[in-house]
């Protein structure tokens, strides 16, 4: 028993959902990754602008049809149906993997209290899509091609649909997600790019530890596929976006490596009480037993971002009250950045000392590619599954070690996940969280 | 089992239209006045509404920094970069040695969007002929979108650059959860403090809707006045002739303090944040739930967090936007969570002289609480000229009204059903009877 900060009421992991470039079934999820079957391919999605991002990790199964999200109930499927053109891609994403996560959990209707069950959820930067204000424009627009602002409030504004705004909030996956579920408790939508799901799920953990509710649902939702969001990525970081293999793209740790690729994900967990989860016999993935978040920020030094990981984990680790041995292995936020990647391993190396070079290290972005907030959630349920499993999943094209990355990334299937890991992520501006979840007994 | 951790505010610091120190905001809204005006941050002569409370004759030379070196950030980091100095100097916790991985920051800054100029013209630039080619967009829109810009639009800026100026390296985000967010924020942040995991954090929030797509898009929602010919008085909650709310601008940043470290180093004590509830209606992304189900929710979730019945509330900052059904349903769930108790308790929304500061409104709406208990005063609802038999409550008319004030309750109501509420309370050292059921 922890004398940390989750000792109040001991939190764990009964459900878990993904809409992910390599799957939208817990099931083939975890078959793609035993099998080191890559979701990175050619972009489909004409609607993204894209160019120069010609490849990514696309959930190409997830059409925004209502088969898409999984076995519902008639009230369901008819209130989900009907808000689909409400919800952008990201928010059809994070109520897909949510109600798969539910059905995962087996929660049935009475082990809910709608008022004791919220919902913590992490979101990226929402795209506005060029798509809702064409006919806008052309109203405002001369023969010449030229728009005409003058005219945007009087001609071109009406032609927008009435609910536009709301479907460009982050806050809305979260929304959505209550209203379909019944989930009237603590609610709220963190906005903190890759490094939003641990953090939801750490904030969504304490609010149970806490009392304030006894189910949480958990998770994050992203993508940098889309125009907006594409464009940030492109001029923010080095984008590996073509290749005559875009498999190969994504190589975390790999001495080739040359930069992120671009991808779009969603991913959701369960969260409850010990208490309620062992009394209605529910299957636990997990426990989440620690968590750290932190910023070391000073511009764009290299040693700042190193430091926020390393902070992350020690915090993770004192606030379970456990030591670096305890860790089975890493999900490493793993981007494929040249420096990216230098700056985590430097982290890890400070941390576990001798131990980074046995310590197992994965990074599903070597599957999916980048997806934002989701892309931490994702990596969540890999590594849960690792656990429930009992051996890890190899980090694809990891061939050449690169001295200057001195861990351990796992190469094989049948390495052994352990009992515990630590995952984590970080942003370019210097925000990093980690999540420490153990097998329970 | 040790006894929680009490949190209390050494600092805040604001920027809003009514002014940029605590005393120039407190004074305008105690006589009144309003910080709604025409609208001038963009051309909006072609837009049904062209009004505003807009922040105005401030840079960051306010608080010693030059303007030049942050001309890529939108105007809300500007604000919250000038609250936050503001925050941080009045408390005095520069000085104090105060352990950069147990300070941190957690805020409720709203998405920046796009330039609208660079945004169209990188639509039209992708059509030929009128047709748009959407696989055209991102290589039009790299020429002519400024890189430097485009990261600071994204939410976790603001924490990020706070981070880096105050040496604040502990837990740190962001949240929006629309016009709830920097109340939550200032919630989290709380239980952050109280369950150990920093000792100080700067939390609040900071927004700027003033843009043509803040514009259009609460124009589409039907959600604004349309008062321009008399903007001050454009605002006008519970009044029964309300028709909107108006777009307003600013930041606002605490210092929420453990209270021992506090004590420690003699700092000022502001108020002690006692209570946080949040949650949602869970009814649907267009409508409050109608009988205020999920904001009465958070009310009682946040008495109950402070240990407090309703009866022992001095005040209630209400999130009266001065829209036709926020305002109703919110009086209906004041009503829920305090029965008779309602017609007792003064109630202002301070939207009226304000504006709605968006994700940065419960930011503002608490630091005004914290002035109402400092000074035994609480700001009225201007423009209140007809009464509503749908709000029937004491919603503080016109005139500010000397209220000795212990207890203040806020709160903050969202779009898609959001809910938060806050409680501040005096700060008293143990020994009243209620920091001793908080104790307990």
């Amino acid at each position: 028993m922890t004398t940390g900060h989750y000792s109040q009421r001991r939190v764990v992991i009964t459900g878990v959902g993904v809409v992910s470039p390599i799957g939208c079934t817990k099931d083939d999820f975890w078959q793609s990754l035993m099998e080191a079957r890559s979701g990175i391919g050619a972009l489909e999605s004409a609607s993204s602008g894209h160019s120069p991002g010609r490849c990514a990790g696309e959930v190409t199964q997830f059409r925004g049809h209502i088969d898409d999200f999984g076995d519902l109930d008639k009230a369901k499927k008819k209130a989900i149906r009907k808000a689909l053109k409400l919800m952008n891609r990201e928010t059809q994403m994070a109520v897909a993997a949510t109600q798969h996560a539910l059905g995962d959990s087996g929660l049935a209707d009475d082990d809910v209290d709608p008022e004791r069950s919220g919902v913590s959820y992490g979101a990226g930067y929402v795209s506005m899509m060029p798509q809702d204000f064409l006919d806008g424009i052309q109203s405002c627009t001369d023969s010449e091609n030229e728009f005409d602002f003058s005219r945007w409030g009087s001609s071109g504004l009406e032609k927008m649909t009435p609910l536009w705004l709301l479907t460009c909030l982050p806050n809305m996956p979260a929304c959505h997600i209550s209203i379909y579920n019944d989930l009237r408790g603590p609610n709220n939508s963190i906005t903190q790019r890759e490094a939003a799901a641990n953090q939801a799920v750490a904030e969504a953990s304490h609010i149970i530890a806490d009392g304030a509710a006894d189910i949480m649902i958990a998770g994050a939702t992203g993508t940098n596929i889309l125009p907006l969001n594409m464009l940030h990525t492109v001029m923010e970081q080095e984008v590996a976006d073509d290749a005559p293999d875009p498999t190969k793209l994504c190589r975390p740790f790999d001495r080739q490596r040359t930069g992120s690729v671009i991808g779009e994900a969603a991913a959701t967990v369960i969260l409850e009480d010990f208490d309620s989860a062992v009394g209605r016999g529910a299957h636990i993935y997990g426990e989440v037993v620690g968590s750290g978040s932190n910023c070391a920020a000073a511009g764009h030094h290299a040693e700042k971002r190193s430091d926020a990981i390393a902070h992350a984990i020690k915090a993770a680790l004192e606030s379970a009250a456990t030591s670096a041995d305890s860790v089975g292995h890493v999900h490493a936020h793993g981007l494929s950045g040249r420096l990216a990647d230098i700056e985590e391993a430097r982290a890890v190396r400070q941390v576990f000392g001798g131990k980074a070079d046995t310590l197992p290290v994965v990074a599903a972005k070597s599957y999916t590619g980048n997806a934002g907030a989701g892309s931490g959630a994702v990596e969540l349920v890999a590594s849960l599954l690792a656990l429930e499993h009992g051996n890890l999943f190899p980090v694809l094209n990891y061939e050449q070690p690169d001295p200057e990355c001195p861990i351990s990334p796992v190469t094989t299937t049948g390495v052994e996940a352990g009992s515990s890991f630590l995952n984590l992520s970080v942003v370019p501006q210097g925000q990093a969280s980690c999540l420490l979840v153990r097998s329970v007994e | 089992m040790e006894s929680r951790r009490r949190v209390v505010i050494t600092g805040v610091g604001c920027v809003t239209p009514l002014g940029a120190t605590t005393g120039d905001v407190w004074d305008g809204l105690t006589a009144g006045r309003s910080g709604v005006g025409p609208l001038t941050l963009f051309d909006a002569s072609s837009f049904a509404v062209r009004i505003a409370a807009e922040v105005r004759d401030w840079d960051l030379w306010d608080v010693g920094e030059n303007p030049r070196r942050w001309q890529h950030c939108p105007r809300q980091t500007t604000f919250a970069i000038g609250a936050a100095y503001k925050a941080v100097r009045g408390s005095g916790i520069e000085q104090a040695r105060v352990d950069p991985l147990k300070f941190g920051v957690y805020l409720g800054c709203g998405e920046a969007f796009e330039d609208f100029g660079n945004f169209t013209r990188s639509i039209c630039g992708a059509s030929r002929d009128g047709h748009y080619e959407p696989e055209r967009f991102n290589e039009t829109a790299l020429r002519i979108f400024d890189p430097d810009s485009e990261q600071e639009y994204e939410p976790n800026m603001p924490a990020s650059h706070l981070a880096a100026l105050f040496d604040a390296h502990g837990p740190n985000a962001n949240c929006i959860a629309a016009c709830v967010s920097s109340a939550q924020a200032i919630g989290e942040a709380t239980r952050i403090v109280r369950r150990g995991e920093a000792d100080v954090m700067l939390a609040g929030g900071a927004h700027s809707l003033i843009h043509p797509f803040g514009l259009t898009g609460f124009e589409r929602l039907s959600a604004l006045s349309t008062r321009n010919s008399d903007p001050a008085s454009a605002v006008r909650p519970f009044d029964k002739n309300r028709d909107g709310f108006v777009i307003g601008e600013g930041a606002t940043i605490f210092i929420l303090e453990e209270l021992e470290h506090a004590r420690r180093r003699n700092a000022e004590i502001w108020g002690e944040l006692t209570g946080y509830g949040s949650s949602q209606d869970a009814y649907r992304i267009t409508d409050s739930h109608p009988e205020g189900r999920g904001t009465s929710n958070a009310m009682r979730a946040a008495l109950a967090d402070a240990r407090l019945n309703p009866d022992e509330i001095d005040y209630i900052n209400a999130h009266g936007t001065g829209t036709l059904v926020n305002d109703k349903i919110e009086t209906l769930a004041i009503k829920r969570v305090f029965g008779d108790d309602a017609y007792r308790v003064p109630i202002s929304s301070t939207k009226c002289m304000l504006g709605h500061f968006t994700t940065a409104c419960g930011a503002i709406d608490l630091a005004v609480g914290v002035m109402a208990i400092r000074h035994g005063v609480v700001p009225p609802t201007i423009n209140y000229e007809t009464p509503d038999p749908d709000c029937d409550l004491d919603y503080v008319p016109n005139f500010a009204r000397e209220v000795p004030c212990d207890q203040v309750l806020s709160n903050s109501i969202g779009f898609g059903g959001q809910n938060a509420a806050l409680v501040v309370s005096r700060y008293e050292p143990v020994g009243t009877p209620a920091t001793q059921r908080r104790a307990a």
